[in-house]
């Protein structure tokens, strides 16, 4: 039986996910197995940041899931089109998020840092 | 999940207050704490980036305001948000929460506590979309896309049109048939204040003096039904009459008191209909000869006259010959799906020695001619239309570089 797994990108700000999709400097792929446990883990230094090469990107790695912050419109539905999974809007540590996701509970506009309001 | 710090207790009094000051402003404020998170938003700010200040209170700025300031900020050592230089003025964007990207301008102010050190932070946040937009149609205005030119003749009408724009002052646009009159009458509506109102161009071509009034003022109902005119049907936006010599004396002193009155009278009605009306005129003729030869009132002349623009013709216009001739030729080879390169030096020599009476739309109608039927990489003087080669023929064109011999052409 094929087990397949997933990949996951998520563009990073230091420790957190990147608020903005298409000012990241580096990234975080990860390999997941479909029971969903974390086979591989690779950070990526992108040479600068840029929307349209983080999409050549996702696209080259066959990624099936990016977990970013605030991306454009016209990104976002680029990448669902390629049939990428984009989960946007997110804001908290790139090992919450991953967290939240393997546990089949991330959305897009989670808020993960405590604060005022309810956020996730 | 660590919790996130509150503001220091003794500012809580002073925020409240702060809160209720900045609430009302029409520029988006956010307060920030020492590590950068946001305290509150006002209303401003929430409608600019689609968070509320309840769901936002705690959460590091970047999150929220994704502003690519504070990203640069943290890049540089600092914290997040922090930046090493003040933040005043300071032109950058943010991706709200409906994924669109929003210029803004963005000052950010320290507020010292005890001890000198910041304890709380305003950023003030100038959205800068209307002005973008502004500026996108001055400059879709200014012919980039429609009034094609490089040379000088045409570069100064262009830069004149956004200004004439701006105000509501009629317009008589001069020029010979083909140099863009319409084009022109076109790109001052869409620069002006009215462009999203109507802009309805009327031909006043010869038609029954009836029929005239009633497209010029309209018709109230009565057997038949009621029919708005061009004022009306232009209300906020722009008339543009194109042939001010076709308009009959008859009506010119009813356009006298349209323009003086602002308002109509519909025919079969006595009642004066207010309209709200920029007016464009043109005319391939002279306005002063028409005036002299009393086929236009002086009164009205002065009235549309007061702004002016007058279109050169293309063999004033030098380097636009050619210019426009490589245009027009990419243009209509990606229309007809043609591989065309260019004109080969005999043809391109022909060209320039026509004198193009029709101006622009000859040259178009030319070079589309020449596209349709060249059927290898480069135009030909083969391929151009029967009467320029005619002309040549019969040495009415001063082709084969006879220099100096024009009608009144000059090259550059």
């Amino acid at each position: 039986m094929n087990m397949r797994t997933k990949k996951i990108l998520i563009p990073l700000f230091r420790d957190e996910v990147a608020p903005r999709f298409d000012l990241a400097g580096e990234v975080l792929i990860v390999t997941v197995a479909e029971d969903g446990a974390v086979e591989g883990r690779q950070g990526l230094v992108l040479p600068h940041a840029s929307a349209d090469d983080l999409c050549d990107l996702v696209l080259s790695r066959d990624i099936d899931t990016v977990i970013c912050g605030g991306i454009e419109e016209e990104y976002y539905h680029y990448l669902r089109w390629k049939r990428v999974d984009v989960l946007d809007a997110v804001a908290g540590t790139a090992e919450a998020a991953l967290t939240r996701f393997l546990a089949g509970r991330l959305k897009s506009g989670d808020m993960l840092f405590a604060g005022g309001g309810d956020h996730a | 999940m660590p919790t996130a710090p509150s503001p220091p207790d003794a500012l809580a009094p002073d925020l409240g207050r702060l809160a209720d000051i900045l609430g009302g402003l029409p520029i988006g404020i956010a307060a920030l704490d020492r590590d950068h998170r946001i305290v509150f938003m006002n209303k401003a700010l929430e409608e600019l980036t689609g968070f509320t200040s309840r769901e936002s209170a705690g959460i590091p700025c970047q999150h929220v305001l994704r502003c690519g300031l504070h990203l640069l900020g943290a890049r540089q050592g600092g914290a997040a948000g922090s930046g090493t230089e003040p933040v005043k003025g300071r032109e950058t964007d943010i991706i709200d929460r409906h994924r669109r990207k929003l210029p803004v301008r963005v000052t950010r102010i320290e507020v010292p506590g005890e001890g000198g050190a910041a304890t709380l932070y305003l950023e003030a946040y100038e959205d800068l979309s209307p002005l973008r937009d502004m500026e996108r149609r001055l400059k879709d205005a200014a012919g980039a896309g429609e009034l094609i030119s490089r040379g000088e003749a045409m570069e100064r009408v262009k830069k004149v049109l956004p200004a004439i724009a701006q105000s509501d002052s009629p317009v008589l646009i001069t020029g010979e048939t083909g140099t863009g009159k319409d084009l022109s009458a076109q790109a001052i509506h869409k620069a002006s204040p009215r462009a999203r109102g109507p802009f309805v161009r009327v031909n006043l071509g010869p038609m029954p003096e009836h029929l005239l009034e009633i497209e010029l003022y309209g018709r109230v109902a009565e057997e038949g039904e009621a029919v708005p005119g061009c004022f009306q049907r232009a209300n906020g936006g722009t008339l543009y009459l194109s042939e001010l010599a076709d308009l009959p004396a008859a009506h010119q002193a009813g356009l006298v008191r349209v323009l003086d009155d602002q308002s109509i009278i519909p025919a079969g009605s006595d009642k004066g209909v207010r309209v709200n009306v920029r007016l464009i005129a043109a005319t391939h003729k002279d306005p002063e000869e028409l005036v002299r030869a009393g086929t236009l009132r002086e009164d009205l002349f002065h009235r549309l006259g007061a702004v002016r623009v007058h279109l050169p013709p293309l063999r004033e216009r030098g380097e636009d010959v050619e210019f426009l001739l490589t245009h027009f030729l990419a243009l209509f080879a990606s229309r007809f799906k043609k591989d065309i390169k260019g004109f080969s030096p005999r043809a391109m020599r022909i060209l320039h020695s026509h004198p193009f009476p029709g101006n622009v739309r000859e040259l178009k109608n030319i070079v589309e001619y020449a596209a349709m039927i060249c059927q290898k990489d480069m135009i030909l003087p083969a391929h151009l239309p029967g009467h320029i080669l005619a002309a040549l023929k019969s040495g009415e064109s001063p082709a084969a570089g006879r220099a100096g011999e024009t009608r009144g052409r000059k090259r550059s």
